[in-house]
C-alpha cells in the first residue's frame, strides 16, 4: 500500500492506495509547522482504513510550499547571485528583469565576474583570482551562506562554476551552493533564474523536508519517502534539500494526474477549484499537456518543463462584489471558515452564494437567507461564465471535451458548464492532488558523451534512451509504459567535430 | 493605434519583439535580451524617433547596425548595453563622418531592436524599415546590396571590445570575412555597415516593417490562443501589408530537431509529426532560419517566403534555438515582400542559393 500526501497552502490531503483502489482519504488543515498537519492527516487515514504502519511500502508527497513561497515572496533567504561571463553582458546583471518586489524579497548580493566559455570551447575570459577573493570577502562580510553561480555555456563546460564553488567552499565550508548547469540546457538567463530561485529556497527546503521526515518518523512510517517533481516523477526527499525548485508546479501536475486516475479519462479538461484560484489544465493521453513557451514563475522566466495551466481568480473564498457581477480575484482564502457569512463572518464569498441558492448545505444557511435573489443568481452566472470562457481558451483544436471537476471549491459549479461535452465530479475529487502524488511516475535519466562521427545520430539517441529505460526499470517503472519525455543534445565543439552530449529522460508508470 | 508610428517607446518594445520573432522565421536570435538592453537605453536617453522612408532627406548619412552570428550563441553570450552605441562611435571615427540615422539589417529577431538601442544611446532617429522584411542568414541577401549598395567600409565589435574593419570587393566576400571574424570572436559580433545616402535608403529599404512588427506583435498578444483561431486575423493583417498571403500549413508535435553551429550558422533540421498521425511528417530545413518546409517531395513553403513555427496553444512564435523535441506547434507560411520575388533578389535568395535543388514557387501557387 502507498500513501499519497499533498501539502498545500491551505489543506494537507492524504490518501492510502492499494493498487488503484482508494482505501482511505482525508483533508486536514495545513499547520504553520507543517508537521502537525501531516501528522493529523496520517492519523486520520491510518485509523480510517484500519491500516498498520508496516503495511505502507512508500510515501509520496506533493507540495506547493516552494511555489507558494516564490509567488508570495516569503520564506526566501538572503543570498548571493554570481554570474561568470564578463566582459559579455556588461550592464545586464542577474535578475535585471525580475519584478521589484521579488528582487527586494531576495535582496541578493550581486556579483559579475570574468570567466566562462564560448560556443566553440574557447575561454570567454580567464577567471580572476582577485575577483574570486573579493567575492569571498563580500560573502563573509555580510555572512551570506547561500550562493547561486551561473556561467556562460556551463551546460557545455561547467569548470568555471565548479572552480568558483570550490574556492567558496574552501573559505566558507558551510556554504550551500547551487550551480546553474545542474538545471540543464542552454539559455543563460533562464538557467540562472532557476538557480537563483533554488538558492533562495534552500533554508526553507531544509525546514520543510525536516518536517516531512519527522512527521513520518513520529508516525512510525520508516518506508522510503519521495517528493514529486514538476514533470510528474519522483525524487528522494533528501534530494529536495538541494533542489527545491524542481518541485515547482508539481501541484497542478498531481491534480491533473489524479483527475485522470479518478475518471480514467485520457483526454479531458481538468478544473481544479481551490480557495483562491481555479487552475485549468488539459489531459492528453492521461498526461498533462505541457507548456511550450518560456514559463514564468511568480513573474520570473525559467526553463522548467511545466504543465500548461491557466489560473483564474475564482475559488471558494472569492469575494463577491458589484451585486454579483464581480467574483474574485480577491479572496479570504483559508480564512473562509471565519470570515464567510455562513461561518458567522461578514464577508460575502462565492461559497455563501452557493449556500444561499440552496445548492449546498454548509455552515449556517440561515445567515444568507436575506441575500437578494437577483444578486445570488447573477453571482452564480458570473462564476460559470468565468470558467466557461477559460475552458474555451484551453480546449484543443476547438473540440469539446469532458470536464473533470476537482478540488475543494468544485461545489461552486452547480449548473453544468456550457464549454464541457460532459461534466464529471469523481468521488474523492477533493483529494485529487494526493492521489496524483501517490501515482507519480518513475523517471530514468542517462547522459553520454558520444561522437556522431563514430555512430549515427539515430543510433546514439537510441543507445542513450535504452540506458535511461534500464534506469527507470531499475527504479521501479513498468517497462511497457516507458516513454521519452526529453532528448537534449549539446554539441561539445572543443572535442572532435561530431562530439555531442546526449541526455535522455524517460518516465513510466510505477510497476504494481 | 495608427498604422505608422512616429516614435518607439518602452510601451512598444514587447509587441515589436513578439512581431519580430514571427517575421524572423526561426532566425534572428531571441530578441528578449536585446529588448532588455534597448529598454535600458530608452530609460536612460528617452524614446527614439522613427523616420518614415518617405520623409528621409536624400543627403542624410545613414548606417545599418546589428548583430552577426549564430542565434544559439545569443542564448549564452549576452550583449551589453554599450556595445551597439560603441560600434557606431567607432564607425564614425573610422569613416570620419557623423551618422544622421540608423537602419536595421533585418526586422526578424534581435536585429529589430538593436538599431533602436543604438539610436537611443546616440540620440538619433531610426528608419522605419529594414533590409529583409524578415530574417535571412547572409549579408548579400539584404535588399541594400541587392539594390546596389556596398556593405563596406564596415566595422565590427566583439563582446570584449576587439574590433575589425572590412573593405571588400563584393558582398559575398564581406559575408565570408565578417562571418569568419564572428566565429573567431565567440560567434556573435555587432557590426556597422552599408553606409548609405538617404536616397539609397529610400530606394532599397523594405519600408514600414518596424511599425508593422509592432502591429503584428499587438495582434498576437490580443488574439493569443490556439493557432487555428489566429489564421483569419493574421490573414487579414498580412493581406493589407507588403506581405500578402498567410496560411496555416501544418500542426503537430516536434519529434526531432537537430542543429549545430557550423561555419558560423545554426545548421540542421526539424521534423514535425501531424497530431492525428495520418499526414506525412513535415520536414523543416534550417540555416539560422526555417528555409524549406516539405512533406516528402511536396514543397509546402520555401525561402524567400516566410516559414514561422508557433506554439500551438498560444500562437507565440518560437525561435529556432528554442524549438525542442516534444513541443506542440503550428506552422504558418507567409508571402515575402514583392521585392524578394524579383529576378535580381531571387538570384541570391532562391532555394538553390541554399543548396536545395528546387525552383522557388510562390506560396499562393503551391
Amino acid at each position: 500500500m502507498r500513501i499519497g500526501i499533498d501539502v498545500g497552502g491551505t489543506h494537507t490531503d492524504a490518501v492510502i492506495l492499494e493498487g488503484d483502489k482508494v482505501i482511505a482519504a482525508t483533508k486536514a488543515l495545513t499547520t504553520a509547522d507543517v508537521v502537525s498537519g501531516i501528522s493529523n492527516a496520517l492519523d486520520e487515514i491510518l485509523s480510517m482504513g484500519g491500516v498498520k504502519e508496516h503495511q505502507i511500502e512508500t510515501v509520496m508527497i506533493g507540495t506547493t510550499q516552494f511555489t507558494n513561497a516564490v509567488i508570495e515572496r516569503r520564506s526566501l533567504t538572503r543570498m548571493a547571485a554570481v554570474r561568470i561571463g564578463l566582459p559579455s553582458g556588461k550592464g545586464m546583471p542577474p535578475m535585471i528583469d525580475w519584478p521589484a518586489d521579488m528582487k527586494s524579497a531576495i535582496n541578493a548580493q550581486v556579483h559579475m565576474m570574468h570567466g566562462g566559455y564560448l560556443y566553440d570551447g574557447h575561454l570567454l575570459a580567464e577567471l580572476r583570482d582577485d575577483e574570486i577573493n573579493a567575492l569571498i570577502n563580500d560573502l563573509k562580510k555580510e555572512n551570506i551562506k547561500n550562493i547561486s553561480i551561473a556561467s556562460a555555456f556551463s551546460p557545455m563546460n561547467a569548470q568555471p562554476e565548479l572552480k568558483v564553488a570550490q574556492a567558496i567552499k574552501a573559505a566558507i565550508p558551510e556554504a550551500q551552493i547551487t550551480l546553474s548547469h545542474e538545471f540543464g540546457r542552454l539559455g543563460l538567463m533562464e538557467r540562472e533564474n532557476a538557480s537563483i530561485l533554488n538558492t533562495a529556497l534552500l533554508p526553507f527546503a531544509a525546514k520543510v523536508v525536516d518536517a516531512f521526515q519527522s512527521a513520518l518518523k513520529a508516525r512510525g512510517l520508516n518506508c522510503p519517502a519521495y517528493i514529486s517533481q514538476n514533470d510528474g516523477t519522483l525524487m528522494s526527499s533528501d534530494f529536495v534539500r538541494q533542489f527545491p525548485a524542481l518541485t515547482f508546479s508539481s501541484g497542478p501536475t498531481n491534480s491533473l494526474r489524479g483527475a485522470f486516475k479518478l475518471t480514467g479519462l485520457e483526454d479531458a479538461i481538468v478544473v481544479d477549484i481551490g480557495g483562491t484560484t481555479s487552475d485549468i489544465g488539459v489531459l492528453q493521453g492521461g498526461f498533462p499537456r505541457e507548456s511550450n513557451v518560456v514559463v514564468d514563475i511568480g513573474g520570473i522566466r525559467t526553463n522548467f518543463r511545466m504543465p500548461d495551466i491557466m489560473a483564474i481568480g475564482l475559488g471558494g473564498g472569492s469575494l463577491v462584489t458589484e451585486n454579483g457581477k464581480q467574483v474574485g480575484p480577491q479572496s479570504v482564502g483559508h480564512r473562509l471558515v471565519e470570515e464567510g457569512l455562513i461561518f458567522g463572518g461578514d464577508t460575502l464569498t462565492a461559497t455563501d452564494i452557493i449556500v444561499a441558492a440552496g445548492d449546498e448545505n454548509i455552515g449556517n444557511p440561515n445567515s444568507v437567507k436575506a441575500l437578494d435573489k437577483k444578486l445570488v443568481q447573477d453571482a452564480k452566472e458570473t462564476m460559470h461564465t468565468m470558467l466557461d470562457r477559460t475552458i474555451e481558451m484551453m480546449k484543443p483544436g476547438g473540440k469539446s471535451l469532458p470536464v473533470i471537476l476537482v478540488g475543494g471549491g468544485s461545489v461552486l459549479v452547480t449548473d453544468g458548464l456550457k464549454a464541457a461535452s460532459k461534466l464529471y465530479r469523481p468521488k474523492n475529487a477533493g483529494v485529487a492532488n494526493a492521489i496524483g502524488a501517490a501515482i507519480a511516475q518513475v523517471g530514468g535519466e542517462a547522459e553520454r558523451l558520444l561522437s556522431y562521427r563514430q555512430m549515427t545520430r539515430e543510433d546514439a539517441i537510441a543507445n542513450v534512451t535504452q540506458a535511461a529505460k534500464l534506469k527507470a526499470v531499475a527504479a521501479g517503472a513498468n517497462a511497457d509504459t516507458i516513454r521519452a519525455i526529453d532528448i537534449e543534445e549539446t554539441a561539445i565543439p572543443y572535442m572532435d567535430e561530431g562530439a555531442t552530449r546526449v541526455r535522455v529522460k524517460v518516465i513510466g508508470e510505477l510497476a504494481l | 493605434m495608427s498604422d505608422i508610428l512616429t516614435h518607439i517607446d518602452l510601451e512598444h518594445l514587447d509587441d515589436l519583439a513578439m512581431g519580430s520573432v514571427f517575421l524572423a522565421t526561426g532566425g534572428g536570435g531571441d530578441p528578449y535580451v536585446p529588448k532588455l538592453i534597448t529598454a535600458e537605453a530608452i530609460k536612460a536617453h528617452g524614446r527614439v524617433a522613427l523616420l518614415s522612408p518617405k520623409d528621409i532627406r536624400d543627403e542624410m548619412f545613414i548606417v545599418t547596425v546589428g548583430s552577426v552570428g549564430a542565434p544559439t550563441v545569443s542564448l549564452e553570450l549576452l550583449p551589453s548595453v554599450q556595445e551597439a552605441a560603441e560600434t557606431l562611435d567607432a564607425y564614425e571615427k573610422f569613416i570620419g563622418r557623423k551618422i544622421d540615422a540608423v537602419a536595421s539589417f533585418e526586422i526578424g529577431g534581435g536585429n529589430s531592436v538593436i538599431p533602436i538601442c543604438a539610436a537611443a544611446a546616440k540620440g538619433i532617429p531610426v528608419v522605419d524599415g529594414d533590409g529583409m522584411g524578415r530574417a535571412l542568414p547572409e549579408a548579400q541577401m539584404m535588399s541594400y546590396p541587392i539594390g546596389g549598395v556596398k556593405p563596406t567600409p564596415a566595422l565590427a565589435y566583439d563582446y570584449a571590445g576587439n574590433r575589425a574593419t572590412f573593405d571588400t570587393d563584393t558582398t559575398e566576400t564581406y559575408e565570408r570575412h565578417i562571418r569568419a571574424f564572428s566565429m573567431a570572436a565567440g560567434g556573435m559580433v555587432t557590426a556597422a555597415e552599408h553606409a548609405m545616402t538617404g536616397r539609397q535608403v529610400k530606394d532599397t529599404i523594405i519600408p514600414g516593417t518596424i511599425s508593422f512588427s509592432v502591429k503584428l506583435g499587438a495582434l498576437l498578444r490580443q488574439k493569443r490562443g490556439q493557432a487555428p483561431s489566429l489564421e483569419a486575423p493574421l490573414q487579414q493583417l498580412f493581406k493589407s501589408s507588403i506581405y500578402g498571403e498567410c496560411r496555416l500549413i501544418y500542426s503537430g508535435k516536434v519529434i526531432d530537431k537537430t542543429t549545430r553551429v557550423i561555419g558560423g550558422y545554426d545548421i540542421g533540421e526539424a521534423t514535425i509529426e501531424d497530431f492525428s498521425g495520418t499526414e506525412e511528417n513535415l520536414l523543416i530545413n534550417i540555416k539560422n532560419e526555417y528555409l524549406l518546409a516539405r512533406q516528402d517531395d511536396r514543397v509546402r513553403a520555401s525561402v524567400p517566403d516566410l516559414i514561422t513555427i508557433v506554439d500551438y496553444e498560444t500562437g507565440t512564435p518560437i525561435n529556432g534555438e528554442r524549438l525542442r523535441y516534444g513541443q506542440r506547434v503550428a506552422v504558418f507560411a507567409t508571402g515575402c515582400p514583392d521585392f524578394y520575388r524579383s529576378e535580381k533578389a531571387l538570384k541570391v535568395v532562391a532555394p538553390r542559393c541554399f543548396g536545395f535543388d528546387i525552383d522557388f514557387v510562390p506560396l499562393e501557387e503551391l
